[in-house]
């Protein structure tokens, strides 16, 4: 603004009174900035808070009413409508739907915040209990010393950690490639087969998880008679579940590489196939690698496609091809239906163990989504990566 | 400044690489096109074309937008059957061999025509390096020493002086006339016998493309190059021959007007379309 109105005055020698604002200053520049946030707004806020706060407190103490619930509301309205009347006063009618917006949407935003945040801090608190009292137990024991009266401290997560890991590695490796095939099949074709696949992984992908459990117990568990239940079961009812996430991701980020890289390929005489390997994929290597971990992740919790065919197990079972197998989501259900004791509390020790997993899973598919093209996606140079080299 | 650069390289023997093997040889080809229509679903855009592109020489194509001279550089390659409305009649021949026939793949024909496209379009997944070694990699060819390859290429397209500290950099921090001369020297590195080079100047600043013209003729002597340009000092500049596309009107295929060597249709036309259009008065 002022370097405006300078620019426009054909550089004055100390002229006794122009109108111009940057009079008296010296001629450098200086930075304006828009302050974000003015202490008056601050205090226009919490002064419209305390107030409302207290008649709000002051009316519900003198009826004598005890509801949380009704108070927080109340005194949001009160909140709301001092506020209001405040920068009316203040600052006119349009100042005062204005911050009345901002106000709105950002209270919408921390409502919404809030189920997220009690859900996990409730698991974290109730779990942590469980696990940490005797710490790296828990992590590793199973549930062969599960009786009605045994602590917490006799039984751990380990055979189901080991149980999530393998069914979900399993359907990761499975789906994987058929998903990225998948992808790119309906990518590059656009025919009616094409089509007709893409509206079957979209169908597929809102389909109830308890169907893909139905249906794999069906077609493997049930013809094999009950050795069917196994991990590998368990990991083939998760691959149904997973297919349509990481097909629909990786149709969405390679539909997105220029059209130009595959030309360019097919011009210097390479077969599609060579193209769509060297070529597409890599480009797309960053976005693939999120969906897949994004899959990865929604799967891990899942409890219905593993309920009647992992077949559950208090014991270590390394052998995800024979035998009934534990898995953590499969663990929580069947601790929280036994009777008394410490029951739940190992549920919800296995509950901070499955959250634990996730979180874990999503933090890597953040740091993952973080990298630009052309980086190396081996974990430990994406964990220790450096400034950035490549743009200068 | 590069040219002298890289004649320097040469005169103090830097060790040139056994010239061979990959791709095809080393001789450029000839390539003729013959009553060559085009169509996009019902519309024709190129009517009967003819036109010798003579093996060790440059050809220019000039004429203004959208009369088809894209679609025909690339029919030369096969690369116009990619768009699924595409269809195109008469004949394509390399070096006596019908690159629509049997005997010839799509993947070979492509192999032996490398193209240059308007915009850069190196690959972003891999380095400088791996840039220039994609196309033996993409067509499955073997390659014994691809240090040296990757050092001729790159010297071949004028960028191994600007590049040769950065080879397993991502190929990104290069400015747009570099990424231009990566994406020829990726092209040449599969010893193509014809180079289609559609208009590779286009993005440029005038320093980049006179680079680019610099090797343009150097590299004919190796391969036979068909260039699309709208400048028409740069036709003059680099063709042997020259071929003048237009359209009659709206909605009409494009066509060849004149053909001949360069300085002919430049300076003597045997069309006055073509003395028009050289000239500047319309187009
Ligand atoms: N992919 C396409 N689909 C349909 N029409 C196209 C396509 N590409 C080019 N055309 C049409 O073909 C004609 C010739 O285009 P082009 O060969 O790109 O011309 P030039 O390269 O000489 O500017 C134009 O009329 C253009 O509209
Ligand atoms: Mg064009």
């Amino acid at each position: 603004m002022s370097q405006l109105t300078e620019s426009h005055t054909p550089a004055p020698p100390t002229p006794p009174a122009p109108p111009s604002r940057v009079d008296g200053e010296p001629r450098n520049d200086r930075p304006i900035r828009q302050r974000r946030i003015a202490p008056e707004m601050v205090a226009e806020l919490g002064g419209s808070a305390v107030s409302a706060l207290a008649m709000v407190w002051l009316v519900f103490n003198l009826s004598g009413v005890s509801a949380p619930l009704g108070f927080g509301f109340c005194w949001l309205a009160a909140f709301l409508t001092v506020y209001g009347l405040l920068c009316w006063r203040r600052h006119g009618v349009v100042a005062m739907k204005d911050r009345l917006a901002t106000v709105a949407i950002w209270v919408g935003a921390l409502l919404a915040f809030i189920p997220l945040v009690a859900v996990i801090s409730y698991v974290v608190l109730k779990g942590a209990r469980a696990v940490f009292s005797d710490f790296p137990h828990f992590f590793y024991a199973d549930f062969s010393n599960y009786t009605l009266s045994a602590p917490t401290s006799a039984v751990g997560a380990g055979a189901a950690i080991v149980g999530t890991v393998e069914q979900v590695g399993l359907a990761t490796i499975i789906t994987v490639p058929l998903g990225m095939l998948t992808a790119t099949y309906v990518v590059d074709h656009r025919n009616f087969f094409s089509r007709v696949v893409s509206h079957v992984v979209d169908a597929m992908s809102g389909s109830p998880a308890i169907i893909a459990g139905l249906f794999v117990y069906l077609l493997w568990v049930v013809p094999h008679h009950q050795t069917g239940k196994s991990g590998l079961a368990a990991a083939l009812a998760l691959s149904v579940m997973m297919l349509p996430i990481v097909t629909r991701a990786a149709q969405e980020v390679i539909a997105i590489v220029p059209g130009s890289l595959r030309e360019a390929s097919l011009a210097l005489g390479s077969p599609q196939w060579r193209s769509v390997l060297r070529v597409i994929l890599p480009t797309a290597r960053v976005g693939l690698v999120t969906a897949v971990i994004l899959g990865v992740a929604r799967i891990a919790g899942e409890t219905a496609p593993v309920l009647f065919v992992a077949g559950g197990s208090p014991n270590y079972n390394w052998n995800p091809f024979s035998g009934q197998q534990d898995d953590l989501p499969l663990r929580v259900y069947q601790m929280i239906f036994q009777a008394g004791g410490n029951a739940r509390n190992d549920a919800w020790g296995v509950s901070f163990v499955l959250v634990l997993v996730v979180l874990t899973l999503f933090l890597l598919a953040r740091l993952i989504g973080a990298s630009g093209p052309g980086r190396s996606l081996a974990p430990w140079r994406v964990l220790r990566r450096g400034p950035q080299r490549s743009g200068r | 400044m590069t040219t002298i650069d890289r004649l320097q390289a040469r005169d103090t023997g830097d060790p040139s690489p056994p010239f061979g093997e990959p791709g095809v040889g080393t001789e450029p080809s000839s390539l003729l096109a013959t009553n060559v229509s085009a169509w996009f679903g019902n519309n024709k855009v190129l009517e009967r074309v003819s036109l010798s592109m003579e093996p060790g020489k440059v050809t220019a194509l000039i004429g203004p937008s959208g009369c088809g001279k894209s679609t025909f550089l690339r029919i030369l390659n096969r690369m116009h059957e990619l768009i699924p409305s595409a269809a195109l009649a008469g004949s394509v021949v390399l070096d006596g061999v019908d690159v629509y026939g049997p005997e010839l793949r799509v993947t070979e024909t492509r192999l032996r025509i490398g193209m240059v496209f308007q915009r850069a379009n190196p690959f972003p997944s891999m380095t400088i390096a791996q840039n220039v070694l994609s196309g033996l990699r993409l067509s499955g060819t073997k390659v014994a020493n691809p240090d040296a390859l990757v050092q001729e290429c790159l010297e071949r397209a004028g960028l191994w002086r600007e590049t040769r500290n950065r080879l397993n950099e991502s190929g990104a921090a290069l400015s747009g006339g570099q990424l231009q001369r990566l994406c020829i020297a990726r092209a040449l590195a599969v010893r193509p016998r014809v180079l289609l080079m559609d208009e590779p100047c286009s993005a440029l600043d005038p320093i980049s493309t006179s680079v680019i013209e610099d090797t343009i003729r150097e590299l004919c002597t190796d391969v036979t190059i068909v260039v699309v340009t709208h400048n028409m000092q740069q036709a003059q500049r680099v063709s042997h021959n020259c071929a003048l596309f237009l359209v009659d009107g709206e909605g009409m295929p494009g066509h060849i007007v004149e053909t001949g060597p360069t300085d002919q249709v430049f300076n003597d036309p045997v069309d006055p379309r073509t003395s028009d259009y050289v000239h500047g008065r319309f187009g």
